[in-house]
């Protein structure tokens, strides 16, 4: 049975996971982009980040586009198969009611 | 970890949510504005079809075309620019060669057609233009599908049955109904 993963659980990084997991394999999320999308600020993202990224669960990378740093995040392999795996597990707990 | 229903239920509709709303963010990041440019182009071309000499709303015309296709294509390459992807041919530089393509198509189609007159002219431009908007909307967002549709089965009834203010109800309804939805995307995605 899919247990329920206590690093993604957090609202935030939740949410991060699930931005992430809609895109393309081979696509990943500028930073800004994504924290527009969170509405959250600079700080608190980068926080969450490196979080998932100790984890594994995301990559992080920098990028010169134009003359400019990006940062790009996308989500690894195995953060999408624990994202999925926690989402199972929700949605077991809530067959169960 | 254990957690209740009700918590299960919030994080189910949290991930939902966020899903969604990052579909929406990238696959509206651009198309409003080709619906802007285009909506301006028509309002413009058409009101000099209706007030114009016919040879000088023709080079009007093919200014406007040509103006709208080297727009479409820096629209077309700036889109998504919050997403990257490891694939070489971006999807973006695919809908300006796309929007570049369809112009050869719509100019070869009138050349193979010669002689026309305007309101053919017009109904060519306005056919390979909906073709172009229809694509687009099945591959950005489906519901402007509808909207492509309307606007062709408009062009075509003005076309048909109202020849005499044909250029008028394409400036204003296709036109202005066009800036209009470009507008209403923009806002509600």
């Amino acid at each position: 049975m899919a247990e329920l993963n206590e690093t993604i659980h957090q609202t935030v990084r939740l949410r991060i996971m699930a931005a992430l997991v809609t895109l393309e394999t081979n696509e990943e999320l500028e930073f800004t982009y994504l924290r527009d999308l969170l509405e959250v600020t600079d700080g608190n993202l980068g926080a969450h980040l490196r979080k998932l990224e100790d984890a594994g669960y995301i990559i992080i990378n920098k990028a010169f586009v134009e003359r400019k740093p990006r940062t790009y995040v996308s989500a690894t392999t195995n953060g999408r198969k624990v994202f999925s795996e926690h989402v199972a597990a929700l949605e077991a707990i809530l067959k169960s009611k | 970890m254990n957690i209740s229903p009700t918590e299960a239920e919030e994080a189910l509709t949290a991930i939902q949510t966020m899903m969604q709303k990052t579909r929406r963010a990238i696959s509206s990041s651009g198309a409003y504005k080709f619906l802007i440019l285009w909506g301006a182009i028509w309002m413009v071309g058409f009101l000099g079809s209706q007030f114009l000499p016919k040879e000088i709303a023709g080079y009007v015309w093919i200014g406007l075309d040509i103006l709208g296709g080297i727009l479409s294509a820096i629209i077309g390459i700036r889109m998504n620019r919050g997403v990257r992807t490891s694939v070489p041919t971006s999807s973006g530089k695919r809908i300006a060669i796309f929007w570049l393509l369809l112009f050869l198509y719509c100019f070869a189609a009138v050349a193979v057609a010669w002689p026309v007159d305007g309101k053919q002219l017009a109904m060519f431009i306005i056919l390979f233009v909906t073709v172009g908007w229809i694509a687009m909307g099945l591959l950005l967002s489906f519901a402007s599908v509808w909207w492509g549709l309307a606007l062709l089965g408009l062009s075509l009834v003005g076309y048909f049955l109202l020849p005499d203010i044909f250029y008028l109800l394409m400036a204003f309804l296709g036109g202005g109904g066009m800036i209009a939805l470009g507008i209403y995307v923009r806002n509600r995605w």
